[in-house]
C-alpha cells in the first residue's frame, strides 16, 4: 500500500445540515482520484476539511484522517500550517482568489519557498523560474515581475499550479481547477497536470462536476451524492458498468457528439438535490430515482465487487432487491 | 427570398466596435467584438454558435436582441430592419434566455410578475396575464404556486425554467439562448436542454443557441457557426461540421470535448498558450498565432471569406 | 447582538416618531406658557423638584418636558423633510448618471464634486443669516446641501444593477426607459438608499441643532433641542440639567437612528447576497 491520504468516516455539518455523512477515501501515490458530484453534494467541503480550511462554524469529525501514514486529525493549527503548501497543496477554480492581486507573481512564489524551505532569495528565484518553465509558462523570468491581472486565465492557472508544486508536495488537491477555463485551455491544462503527476509521482485528489474530465484523467473515481459516496471504483469499471442509478443517470445526461440521433432526448434526473438534516434515514437519492421503492427508506447496504468497486444501493449487483 | 426559404434573421456586414480605456492616461483602444459578419437563419431552424471567451458571441446575442446597436451593418429580424423597430414589436419577435439564472431574474419581483412582464408591456390586462402565467408555468414544468415566490427561493434549474417561461409568454418567433445551461449541474442541464427541444417544436421557434460547449451545440443545433475573434471561421450544417471539421480551430474545439470515455485519454492541443485578444486582432488570418498549420501566407494574408475561413480549407490539409 | 442593536434603534426611532406625531396630546403643559414665578424649577429627582414639572422649567418658567416633546416633533420633522428633499435630488442625479453613463455621468460627477467643495456649515449659516431663520428655511437649506451621499450611492448601485441580466431581459421584453428605471433599477437599489436616509437624517438633525444653537435655526419661541441647549448655556455651570436634558435627548435619537441604519444595512445586505 502506498496511501498518501486515508480518510475514514468523515462527517461535516453546518448548523442543521449534514453536508458530508461518513465518507471513506484513499488516494495513493501517483494516482488521480476524482471526487465527482453535483453542486451541494459535499465534495468541496470534504477537500477543504483535509487541509483543515473549513469555516469555524462547521462540525467536523473523522474516524481516521491520515497523511503519509501519520494521523493528522489531531494536528494543531501550527502543524497543519507547516503541511499546507509544503507536503500537501491545493489549487482552486478561480486563481484570482488564491493569488493576491496586490503582489507580483514572483513575490508570492518566493514567499512560499522562504516560509517552508528557508531558501535564500537567489535560490528561490531560480527555483521559481525553473518551476514556471516546467509548467509551460514562456518567459518565466518576466512573469515573476507581473501582477496576476496581467495574465490570461490559463496562465494564471499555470502560475497557481507552479506555486503549489514549489515544495514538491506528496498530495495535490485540485478543486474544479478547469471549470473557469475555456475548453481548449482546459485540455491543455489537464495534460500538463497529468505530465507533472507522472514525473513527480504526485497523488492528486481532483474535485469536479464534469464526468468527461473524470473519464479522461482519473484512475479511481468516487461519485458523491448528498454527502455520501454512492459509488466508487476504478474509472474504467465504473464508466463501463455503472451500478448506482445516480451514476447511470449522470452518464446518460451528458450530451456526446454523435451518440444521440437528431431530435433525441437526453436522459435526465428529475427533481433537485435534497438538503439532508440530522435523522435522515435511507437512500438520499430515492426521491429522484427511477427504480426507487418504498423500502429505499431503510438504511442502504453497500455492495462490494472486484477491484474495490463498491456502491450503496438497495438493488444488488445483479439488479435484484438485496433485502437489507 | 431565394428558394422559398424564409430567413427570420439576416445579418449583413454586422460589426461591433467598443472603445476601451485601460488606464487614466492611456489612449482608448478599439475592441473589435464582432467583425463584418454576414449570415442568415432560416425560420424554424436552430443556429448554434460556439466559441471561447472573448470571441464576441455574447455581444452578438445582445445585438440580435436589439440591446446593442450595431456599429456598422444591417440586421433584419422577421424581414424588418431592427434599427428603428418599435420596442414592443421587437419584443414580440425575439426574446432571450441568459446564462446566469441568479442574475436574470429581478430579485425584488415575484416570479408571476417576472413572467408576466413582457405581456404587461404589450398592454395585456392583469387577469389575462395571470392566466397566461399559469399556462406558461405548466409549459415549463413548474407548479402554479411558484408564481407567488421570489427568485431566491428557487433552484438554478427552476430559475432557468422561469426565464424560459418569461421569454415564451409573448409567443416570439425567435429565442436567443446565451449559454443557458453553463451555470447548471449536468443533470439539470439535460432537463433544460430537453425542455428547450420540446418547446422549440411546440412553439415553432427559431433558435440561436450560444455556448462554449460543442457537445451541447451538437445536440440542439441544425447549423453550427464556430466563432473566433468576431468572425465565423466555420459555418455549416451540424452533421457536416462534426463529421468533417475543416477549420483547424473547429478541429481543436471538437478534440477538446471531453466525452465520458475513459479509454481515450486527453487530447493533444497544439494551440500554444496564447489567448485570443479582441483588442489586438492579428494581421493575416486571425487564428494564425495559435494555429499548428500556420505558414507565411497565413501571417500576411487574410483567408478568403466563405463558409470556412482558412487558407487550407479547400485542400483539407493537416486533417 | 446585531439584532438587539437593530431592535433598540428601531424602538428609539419609533418612540421619537410617536412623540412627534402625538406631541399635542402628550404634552402635559402648554410649552409656550411662561411662569416667571417658577423659573429654573429643577427636575423631580433633584432637590426642589416637583411633580408638577417632571423635567423642571426653563428660564421663562416654561415646562421643560412639554418643550422637549415639541422639540422631538421639530427634530423629526426636519430630519424627515430634509431626507425626502435631499433623497429626491441625490437619487435622481445618481440614477441618471449611473444609468446613462458617458457625458451625463460626467456632468453628474461634476455637480457632485462642486457640492463636495461647499463647506456645509458655512453656507448654511450664511444662507440662514441672509434669508432669515425659519423652520422651512432650515429644511430647504439642509436638504439642498445634503444630497451628495444619495447621489454617490445611487450612482454606484445603478451602475452595478444596470449590467445585470434581468435589466437586459426587461429591455428585451420591450420595457420603456422609464419602466426599466422605475420598475427594475429603483427597487433593487432602494435598500442602499434607505441606509443613506438614516445617516443623512441623523446628520440633518445634528445640523439643525447646531444652527439653532447659533441662533440661526428654528426661531424662538419654538423649542428646538439645539435652541434649548443654547438658551440654557449661560446656566450650564450652575444648573447643568438645563443643557443635559436636551443634550441627552439629542444623543439618544441620533444614536437610535444610526443603530437602525447599521442594522438595516446588515439585514438588507445579507438578504440580497443570499
Amino acid at each position: 500500500m502506498n496511501a498518501v491520504l486515508e480518510i475514514e468516516d468523515l462527517r461535516i455539518g453546518f448548523g442543521p445540515l449534514e453536508a458530508v455523512r461518513g465518507i471513506d477515501l484513499v488516494v495513493e501515490r501517483g494516482q488521480t482520484h476524482c471526487l465527482v458530484g453535483e453542486s451541494g453534494c459535499g465534495k468541496s467541503v470534504s477537500a477543504l476539511s483535509v487541509l483543515r480550511l473549513l469555516p469555524k462554524r462547521a462540525r467536523f469529525s473523522a474516524a481516521r484522517l491520515a497523511f503519509e501514514g501519520n494521523d493528522i486529525a489531531g494536528l494543531g493549527e501550527r502543524g497543519m500550517a507547516r503541511l499546507r503548501g509544503d507536503r500537501m497543496a491545493m489549487i482552486f477554480q478561480e486563481p484570482m482568489t488564491s493569488l493576491n492581486p496586490a503582489y507580483t507573481i514572483g513575490s508570492q512564489m518566493i514567499e512560499v519557498l522562504r516560509r517552508h524551505r528557508g531558501a535564500s532569495r537567489a535560490a528561490a528565484v531560480d527555483r521559481c523560474i525553473a518551476m514556471l518553465e516546467r509548467v509551460g509558462v514562456t518567459a518565466p523570468a518576466m512573469r515573476l515581475g507581473q501582477f496576476p491581472h496581467q495574465l490570461s486565465g490559463g496562465l494564471r492557472q499555470r502560475v497557481m499550479i507552479a506555486t503549489a508544486l514549489l515544495c514538491e508536495p506528496a498530495l495535490l488537491i485540485a478543486d474544479e481547477p478547469t471549470t473557469a477555463l475555456d475548453v481548449t485551455v482546459q485540455a491543455q491544462f489537464l495534460r500538463l497536470l497529468a505530465d507533472i503527476q507522472r514525473q513527480m509521482g504526485l497523488a492528486v485528489l481532483l474535485i469536479t462536476h464534469d464526468l468527461g474530465v473524470v473519464a479522461r484523467v482519473a484512475d479511481r473515481v468516487s461519485v458523491m451524492y448528498a454527502g455520501r459516496i454512492v459509488e466508487h471504483g476504478a474509472t474504467g469499471a465504473v464508466f463501463a458498468a455503472p451500478r448506482h442509478p445516480y451514476t447511470r443517470g449522470l452518464l446518460a445526461s451528458i450530451p456526446v457528439p454523435g451518440k444521440i440521433p437528431p431530435g433525441g432526448r437526453l436522459g435526465s434526473i428529475p427533481g433537485i438535490v435534497p438538503r439532508i438534516g440530522a435523522g435522515f434515514a435511507g437512500c438520499a437519492f430515492r426521491a429522484r430515482c427511477a427504480v426507487a421503492m418504498p423500502a429505499c427508506a431503510a438504511p442502504v447496504p453497500e455492495h462490494r465487487l472486484a477491484d474495490g468497486h463498491r456502491f450503496a444501493c438497495h438493488l444488488g449487483p445483479d439488479g435484484a432487491w438485496s433485502g437489507a | 427570398m431565394v428558394g422559398g426559404m424564409n430567413h427570420v434573421i439576416e445579418a449583413i456586414g454586422l460589426s461591433q466596435v467598443f472603445r476601451q480605456r485601460q488606464g487614466l492616461f492611456a489612449s482608448a483602444r478599439q475592441v473589435m467584438a464582432v467583425d463584418d459578419l454576414s449570415f442568415r437563419v432560416a425560420e424554424g431552424s436552430a443556429l448554434g454558435i460556439v466559441g471561447e471567451s472573448g470571441c464576441g458571441k455574447s455581444t452578438l446575442a445582445r445585438m440580435l436582441l436589439g440591446l446593442l446597436p450595431a456599429s456598422a451593418g444591417t440586421l433584419r429580424i422577421g424581414g424588418a430592419d431592427l434599427r428603428g423597430m418599435d420596442r414592443r414589436a421587437r419584443a414580440r419577435l425575439i426574446q432571450p434566455v441568459f446564462q446566469d439564472p441568479m442574475s436574470s431574474l429581478n430579485p425584488r419581483r415575484r416570479i408571476g410578475a417576472t413572467i408576466a412582464l413582457p405581456l404587461r408591456v404589450q398592454g395585456t390586462g392583469r387577469a389575462e396575464c395571470r392566466r397566461a402565467v399559469a399556462r406558461m408555468l405548466e409549459e415549463v414544468g413548474l407548479a402554479p404556486e411558484i408564481a407567488a415566490r421570489f427568485p431566491n427561493q428557487l433552484s438554478g434549474g427552476q430559475r432557468q425554467r422561469v426565464a424560459i417561461a418569461r421569454a415564451l409568454i409573448v409567443n416570439p418567433r425567435i429565442l436567443i439562448c446565451d449559454e443557458p445551461t453553463s451555470a447548471l449541474d449536468v443533470s439539470v442541464q439535460a432537463q433544460i436542454l430537453n425542455l428547450l427541444m420540446d418547446l422549440r417544436a411546440r412553439f415553432k421557434l427559431t433558435l440561436v443557441f450560444i455556448s462554449h460547449n460543442l457537445a451541447v451545440v451538437e445536440h440542439i443545433a441544425d447549423e453550427v457557426a464556430v466563432m473566433y475573434l468576431g468572425r465565423f471561421v466555420e459555418h455549416s450544417a451540424n452533421a457536416e461540421i462534426f463529421a468533417a471539421p475543416r477549420h483547424p480551430y473547429t478541429r481543436a474545439l471538437l478534440a477538446s470535448v471531453l466525452t465520458p470515455e475513459p479509454g481515450l485519454g486527453l487530447p493533444e492541443m497544439p494551440l500554444g498558450e496564447g489567448s485570443p485578444d479582441p483588442t489586438n486582432i492579428p494581421p493575416g488570418c486571425r487564428f494564425h498565432p495559435r494555429c499548428p498549420l500556420a505558414t507565411e501566407l497565413c501571417r500576411n494574408q487574410a483567408p478568403p471569406r466563405g463558409a470556412v475561413e482558412c487558407h487550407f480549407a479547400a485542400s483539407g490539409a493537416g486533417a | 447582538m446585531r439584532r438587539a442593536a437593530l431592535s433598540l434603534g428601531a424602538a428609539i426611532v419609533a418612540f421619537a416618531a410617536i412623540l412627534a406625531i402625538f406631541a399635542p396630546l402628550l404634552m402635559p403643559h402648554d410649552p409656550f406658557a411662561q411662569d416667571l414665578t417658577h423659573r429654573y424649577t429643577p427636575p423631580f429627582w433633584l432637590p426642589g423638584g416637583s411633580s408638577a414639572h417632571w423635567l423642571g422649567t426653563d428660564g421663562l418658567g416654561r415646562d421643560y418636558l412639554s418643550r422637549l416633546i415639541l422639540g422631538a416633533r421639530i427634530s423629526m420633522l426636519i430630519g424627515v423633510s430634509t431626507v425626502i428633499l435631499s433623497g429626491i435630488i441625490g437619487t435622481t442625479l445618481g440614477v441618471l448618471g449611473g444609468y446613462f453613463g458617458g457625458r451625463t455621468d460626467a456632468v453628474v460627477m461634476f455637480i457632485i464634486s462642486c457640492r463636495l467643495a461647499i463647506p456645509v456649515i458655512l453656507v448654511a449659516l450664511t444662507t440662514v443669516f441672509m434669508v432669515g431663520s425659519g423652520l422651512w428655511v432650515v429644511v430647504l437649506t439642509i436638504g439642498l446641501l445634503l444630497w451628495e451621499r444619495f447621489a454617490i450611492v445611487a450612482r454606484a448601485a445603478t451602475r452595478q444593477v444596470s449590467g445585470l441580466d434581468y435589466i437586459a431581459a426587461a429591455w428585451a421584453a420591450g420595457c420603456s426607459r422609464t419602466r426599466v428605471i422605475l420598475g427594475e433599477i429603483l427597487p433593487n437599489i432602494a435598500h442602499h438608499l434607505l441606509v443613506i436616509a438614516t445617516i443623512d437624517m441623523a446628520i440633518a438633525i445634528l445640523l439643525e441643532a447646531a444652527l439653532s444653537f447659533l441662533g440661526l435655526g428654528v426661531p424662538p419661541p419654538l423649542p428646538s433641542w439645539g435652541l434649548m441647549i443654547s438658551e440654557g448655556k449661560d446656566y450650564m455651570f450652575f444648573k447643568p440639567w438645563v443643557i443635559e436634558i436636551p443634550g441627552i435627548a439629542l444623543l439618544i435619537l441620533v444614536l437610535g437612528i444610526n443603530l437602525l441604519g447599521d442594522g438595516l444595512r446588515d439585514r438588507l445586505g445579507a438578504r440580497t447576497e443570499q
